[in-house]
C-alpha cells in the first residue's frame, strides 16, 4: 500500500504561541490511525493544520499528500485532493441549505455537474445510513442542529464526498449511546464503500470498536509521546495518559 | 426632481438617507382591490416608473410578487391598505438595475398581517433605494419584514425599514431584519431600521447584519472543496433562492432562474 | 383588567432649590456683535479669541436651525442671557467661595465627593468657574486641570489651546456650535501627560442658577499617549418658567494607547433646552468610553461622537435616557470609523413615561479605509404607558466589504409575568416595576462609580414613585 499522508517535523503556532513542536507521522492508503492524548495536547490543531485552517500558521516542517507538498495549499485544493475533516464544532451557516451546499461541494470535488434529481437520490441513500430525516437536506447548514445532528451532518458529507483520507476530530464527543452507534455505522460504511484511510482523533474507544486500528499515536504537549498498534488503546483505556505526560 | 422614499422621521441630513431624488414624468398606475374573503396571487414585472395602489378587504389574502428585472432605472411606489384580518404577503426581487422603491402598508384592521420578503443582488454600479414602511393602527396587527442580499462592484444600496406603532395598536407585533453581504471594497451600504412607537402594549424588534462572509464559514466551505469565487456565488444564489422559492408560481420561478443563468433549477 | 401604574410627577426638590441672583450682574440678553465684544472684554480674551467669537457669530447668523429632531420653537434666543458676570474670581478653597454658591454645591454633595473619591473638582456656577482644585499628588504628576480662561493666558498652554479649541467641533458644524463659539464661557481644560494613568476621576459640575440664562461651557481634554483618565461631568439647574439654554461643547483628544472615560449624569431642570455637542478624536489603539445618563431637560439634542482616527482605535458608548412628562429627549451617539481595525460598541436603553418622548438616534459610518473594522449596536426601549412615545432611528453606513456591522433593537413594555413574579414574592406593584426599570438601566449603572450609580438609581426611583390607580 502506498503512502497517503506524510507529516514531517510539523510545527504550528496560533497567535505567536507554538502548539505543535515537531510532529511526524505517516498514514498509508487504507489504514486506520488513532490519535489520542490529553486535552490541550494539540490533537485538534494537528487535524486543522492538515486541512489548512487559517487559525494556525505552519512555522516549520511539511505536510505531503500522495507525494506532493501541500503545506501551504488552500483548503479547497486539499479537499479536491481527497482530504476531509469532520469538525469538532461545525459552524452554522445561515441562508445556505445543507443540500445546495453539499451539491456544490460534490460538483467541485468530482469536477462534474450533477442534476438535482440525481443528487437528491445520492443524498437520500447516505441519509438512510445515518437514519437522518430527509427534511434535514433543506435546512440551513448546521443552523439550530443539536450537537448530535451536527456530527451526523459531518458524516453525511463524508459519505457523499468520499475522500481518500478522513480526519475525524472528536466526532464521538457529546453523543449519546445511540448516536455513537449511528455515527460508527456511517464511518464503517465509508470504509466499506471507499476503502479510504482514517485519522481518528478521540477520547473515547467506543467509536473504534467496529474498526480495525492499524496504528495509535499519543500526542502530549505538542509532541508524539508514544506510538504503537491497537494494543496501545487498551492500555490507555486502562491506565490513562499519565505515563506519557 | 421629485423627492421619493422619504424617511418617515428625518435623521442627520449628512447621512443622505432622508429621501431619494428622481426625475419622473409619469407613473404607470395599477389598482388592485381584493374583495372581502377573497384570495389573490399577482405577479408584476416592473421595468418602468410605476405606482400600485392596493386594498385588501376583510379576511382577504393577497400575495403580491414584484420582480424588478434589473436592466432599467425605475421608481416604484406601492401603497397598501389592510382591513380586519387581511393578510398581505409581499415578495420583491431586485436583480440589479438602479431602482427607487417604496412600499407603505397601512395595517388599519384588527389582526391585519403584513409580511415582506425582499431579495436583491446589486452590482456593476447599480443602485437600490428601498423604503419599506409598516404603519400599525389595528389592534394585534403584525408585520414581518425580511430583507437580504448581496452588493458587488460599485453597488450603492439604502434600505430604510420603518415599523410605526400608532396609539391604539395594542397587541401589535413588528419585526424587521436585514442581512447584507458585501462582496467588493467599493460598495456603499446604508441601513436605517426605524421603530416609531406611541403605544405601550406592543413588541418591536429589528436587527441588521452587514459585512463580509465570516472567515470560519469560508474555511468550512473551502474544506469541502469549494473555492472562494464559488463560495460567493453559492451565497448570492442562496440569498436569492430563499426569496424566489416563495413566489409560489413554478413558471415564474423557472423564468427567473433561467434569466439568472441557473438553468431551470432553484438550488 | 390590566392594572396601570399612575406615576406622579418627579419630585425634584433635591435639585430645584435656588438662590436669587443679582440682575445687575447680567449682561444684556440677546446675541449681537456688541454683546460678544462685551463678553470678550469682560473675560479679557486674547485677540484671536475675540476674532473667533465674532466669526462664529457671523456663521451663527447664516446657519439654519436643525431640520430633524424635537421642536425648539419655544426657545427665544433674543431672550437668553448669554453671560453672567461672576461675583468673585475662581477660588481653590471652598471657604473662599461666596456663601450661596458654596451652599448650592454642598447640597449637591460636590465638596464631600471631592474629599472622598475624586482627584480634582471644578465647579461652574452660571457663566464662570467658581472653584477649581486638584490633589497635590495629581498636580505633581503633571496633570493640568483648570479653567480654560486661565489656561489660555498661561504661556505653557496658550498655544495648545489655540491649536485645539473648536477644531474637532468647528463653529460651522451646526447652528448651536456656532453660537457656542461666539458666547462660550467657563468649562475646563485638562491635560494628561504621556504615560500618566490617573486612577481616580476628575469631576466638573455645572450649575445654571440664573433665570432665563444660557450656559455655554467648553471642556477641552487632551490625553497624551499611554495615559488614562476618567472624567465625570454633572449638571443641574433649578426650574424656572422661562426657557434656559445649555449649549456646551466637549472636545476630547485621546492619544495613542490611551483610554479616556467620560461619564455624564445630566439632570437639568425641565425648562432647559440642552443642545450639547461632544466629540472625541481617538488615536492608535486608544479608546474612548462614554457613559451617559440623560434624565433632565425639556428638550435634548445629544449625540456624543467618536472619530476613530488611529489603527485599532475603539469607542464604547453606554447610555440611558429617561423621558418623563414634558420632556422630549433626542439622544444617541455617532461613530466614525476612519482607520483600519477599529471597533465600536453602543449599548443604550431608553424609558418613556407620562407623555415623555425619547428618541434614540445614532449613526455608525465605516469609511472605505477602515478595513477590518467592527461595530455592534444594541438598543432597547421601554414604554411605560401609551401617552408616551419612543422612537429608534439608527443609521449604518458601510463603505468597505472588510467590515462587520451588527445592530439589534427592541421595544416593549414591562412584562406582566415579571411583575407578577416579583409580586408573588411580596413586592408591591410599584416596587416591582421600579426594580425592573432599575434592572433595565443596569447597563449604565454598572459602568458608573458606585456613588453615581446610587444617584442614578435614586433618580429612577423618584421617577417611578406613584400610586396604583
Amino acid at each position: 500500500m502506498g503512502e497517503l499522508l506524510k507529516i514531517t517535523e510539523l510545527r504550528t503556532a496560533a497567535e505567536n504561541k507554538e502548539i505543535l513542536h515537531g510532529v511526524s507521522l505517516t498514514v498509508n492508503e487504507g489504514e486506520t490511525h488513532v490519535i489520542m492524548g490529553p486535552n490541550g495536547a494539540g490533537k485538534s490543531t494537528l487535524g486543522a493544520a492538515i486541512m489548512g485552517s487559517p487559525e494556525y500558521s505552519v512555522t516549520g516542517g511539511t505536510i505531503s499528500f500522495l507525494g506532493e507538498n501541500i503545506t501551504s495549499e488552500a483548503p479547497d485544493k486539499r479537499a479536491k485532493r481527497g482530504i476531509f475533516l469532520s469538525f469538532q464544532n461545525p459552524v452554522e451557516i445561515p441562508g445556505i441549505t445543507l443540500s445546495s451546499f453539499l451539491r456544490s461541494a460534490y460538483e467541485q470535488i468530482t469536477g462534474e455537474r450533477i442534476k438535482l434529481f440525481a443528487f437528491k437520490k445520492l443524498l437520500n441513500s447516505a441519509m438512510e445510513v445515518l437514519q437522518m430525516d430527509a427534511e434535514y437536506a433543506d435546512r440551513e447548514l448546521n443552523v439550530g442542529f443539536s450537537g448530535g445532528e451536527k456530527k451526523k451532518a459531518e458524516i453525511l458529507q463524508l459519505l457523499v464526498l468520499k475522500p481518500k483520507l478522513a480526519i475525524l476530530d472528536e466526532t464521538d464527543s457529546g453523543l449519546d449511546v445511540d448516536a455513537v452507534k449511528t455515527v460508527s455505522a456511517g464511518i464503517k460504511a465509508y470504509k466499506e464503500q471507499t476503502g479510504g484511510s482514517l485519522l481518528i482523533i478521540t477520547h473515547n474507544t467506543k467509536i473504534l470498536e467496529a474498526l480495525s486500528v492499524d496504528r495509535t499515536h499519543v500526542i502530549a504537549d505538542g509532541r508524539i509521546a508514544a506510538e504503537g498498534g491497537a494494543e496501545l488503546i487498551d492500555e490507555i483505556s486502562a491506565n490513562g495518559f499519565e505515563k506519557f505526560i | 426632481m421629485a423627492k421619493l422614499n422619504i424617511l418617515p422621521v428625518p435623521t442627520f441630513a449628512r447621512l443622505g438617507v432622508n429621501y431619494a431624488e428622481r426625475d419622473i414624468t409619469a407613473f404607470g398606475r395599477k389598482d388592485i382591490a381584493v374583495p372581502d374573503g377573497a384570495e389573490q396571487h399577482i405577479i408584476q414585472n416592473i421595468s418602468s416608473d410605476s405606482e400600485t395602489n392596493v386594498a385588501v378587504g376583510s379576511g382577504a389574502k393577497l400575495k403580491l410578487v414584484q420582480v424588478f428585472d434589473g436592466r432599467t432605472r425605475c421608481a416604484a411606489i406601492l401603497r397598501t391598505v389592510l382591513a380586519d384580518n387581511a393578510e398581505f404577503e409581499l415578495i420583491q426581487l431586485y436583480l440589479g438595475g438602479d431602482t427607487v422603491s417604496e412600499a407603505v402598508t397601512e395595517l388599519n384592521g384588527y389582526k391585519a398581517a403584513f409580511t415582506a420578503d425582499i431579495g436583491y443582488n446589486i452590482g456593476n454600479g447599480g443602485g437600490l433605494d428601498l423604503n419599506i414602511v409598516s404603519v400599525h393602527h389595528g389592534r394585534r396587527s403584525t408585520s414581518d419584514i425580511t430583507a437580504g442580499g448581496v452588493l458587488r462592484e460599485n453597488a450603492v444600496k439604502t434600505f430604510k425599514g420603518t415599523i410605526d406603532f400608532k396609539t391604539g395598536a395594542a397587541g401589535a407585533v413588528g419585526n424587521e431584519k436585514e442581512d447584507v453581504i458585501l462582496m467588493s471594497g467599493d460598495v456603499c451600504n446604508k441601513t436605517v431600521p426605524v421603530i416609531l412607537c406611541a403605544e405601550e402594549d406592543v413588541v418591536g424588534n429589528h436587527g441588521a447584519t452587514i459585512g463580509r462572509i465570516d472567515e470560519s464559514h469560508i474555511f468550512y466551505m473551502k474544506s469541502r472543496g469549494i473555492p472562494e469565487e464559488k463560495i460567493y456565488e453559492l451565497i448570492t444564489r442562496s440569498k436569492l433562492a430563499r426569496v424566489i422559492g416563495k413566489i409560489g408560481d413554478e413558471q415564474e420561478e423557472k423564468r427567473i432562474c433561467s434569466a439568472l443563468g441557473w438553468g431551470d433549477e432553484l438550488e | 383588567m390590566k392594572e396601570k401604574t399612575q406615576v406622579a410627577d418627579i419630585n425634584r426638590s433635591l435639585y430645584d432649590f435656588r438662590y436669587d441672583e443679582d440682575e445687575s450682574s447680567f449682561l444684556n440678553s440677546g446675541i449681537t456683535p456688541e454683546i460678544i465684544r462685551e463678553i470678550s472684554a469682560e473675560k479679557g480674551d486674547p485677540e484671536w479669541m475675540t476674532e473667533f467669537r465674532l466669526h462664529s457669530l457671523e456663521i451663527f447668523g447664516r446657519m439654519k436651525m436643525p431640520e430633524w429632531g424635537p421642536s425648539i420653537e419655544g426657545l427665544d434666543l433674543d431672550n437668553i442671557v448669554a453671560y453672567i458676570r461672576p461675583k468673585k474670581r475662581m477660588q481653590t478653597d471652598w471657604s473662599d467661595v461666596p456663601d450661596d454658591v458654596r451652599e448650592t454645591f454642598e447640597k449637591l454633595g460636590i465638596p464631600q465627593a471631592e474629599r472622598e473619591s475624586l482627584a480634582g473638582v471644578g465647579a461652574q456656577y452660571d457663566s464662570e468657574l467658581v472653584y477649581h482644585n486638584v490633589r497635590k499628588e495629581v498636580a505633581e504628576s503633571g496633570v493640568v486641570y483648570t479653567d480654560l480662561e486661565s489656561a489660555m493666558h498661561d504661556d505653557r498652554y496658550a498655544e495648545i489651546i489655540r491649536s485645539h479649541f473648536m477644531k474637532l467641533v468647528p463653529p460651522t458644524d451646526h447652528k448651536f456650535a456656532a453660537l457656542h463659539g461666539a458666547v462660550w464661557s467657563g468649562g475646563s481644560f485638562v491635560y494628561v501627560p504621556k504615560g500618566v494613568k490617573l486612577e481616580i476621576p476628575l469631576q466638573s459640575y455645572f450649575r445654571l442658577n440664573a433665570r432665563g440664562a444660557g450656559q455655554f461651557e467648553h471642556t477641552l481634554i487632551i490625553v497624551e499617549d499611554d495615559a488614562y483618565l476618567h472624567f465625570i461631568e454633572g449638571c443641574s439647574a433649578p426650574k424656572y418658567y422661562e426657557a434656559s439654554l445649555h449649549a456646551g461643547c466637549v472636545e476630547l483628544y485621546v492619544g495613542n494607547n490611551s483610554t479616556l472615560r467620560y461619564s455624564t449624569i445630566e439632570n437639568w431642570s425641565k425648562n432647559m433646552y440642552n443642545l450639547n455637542t461632544k466629540r472625541a478624536a481617538v488615536g492608535e489603539n486608544a479608546k474612548v468610553e462614554w457613559v451617559s445618563g440623560s434624565f433632565g431637560s425639556h428638550i435634548s439634542y445629544l449625540y456624543p461622537m467618536s472619530i476613530l482616527n488611529g489603527r485599532g482605535a475603539r469607542a464604547e458608548f453606554t447610555g440611558i435616557t429617561f423621558a418623563g412628562e414634558g420632556q422630549n429627549l433626542d439622544t444617541g451617539a455617532k461613530i466614525v470609523h476612519n482607520a483600519p481595525d477599529t471597533s465600536s460598541y453602543m449599548n443604550t436603553r431608553s424609558i418613556s413615561k407620562s407623555g415623555g418622548i425619547s428618541t434614540f438616534r445614532s449613526s455608525v459610518v465605516i469609511n472605505g479605509n477602515a478595513v477590518g473594522s467592527k461595530s455592534a449596536v444594541s438598543c432597547e426601549s421601554l414604554m411605560l404607558d401609551s401617552k408616551s412615545r419612543s422612537d429608534t432611528i439608527p443609521t449604518m453606513v458601510v463603505k468597505t466589504d472588510k467590515a462587520d456591522v451588527g445592530h439589534e433593537a427592541r421595544i416593549g413594555r414591562i412584562s406582566d409575568e415579571a411583575v407578577f413574579y416579583l409580586m408573588s414574592r411580596g413586592l408591591d406593584e410599584n416596587s416591582a416595576k421600579a426594580l425592573i426599570v432599575s434592572g433595565f438601566a443596569e447597563n449604565v449603572s454598572k459602568e458608573l462609580p458606585l456613588e453615581y450609580a446610587v444617584e442614578m438609581n435614586n433618580l429612577i426611583n423618584i421617577e417611578m414613585k406613584g400610586s396604583i390607580g
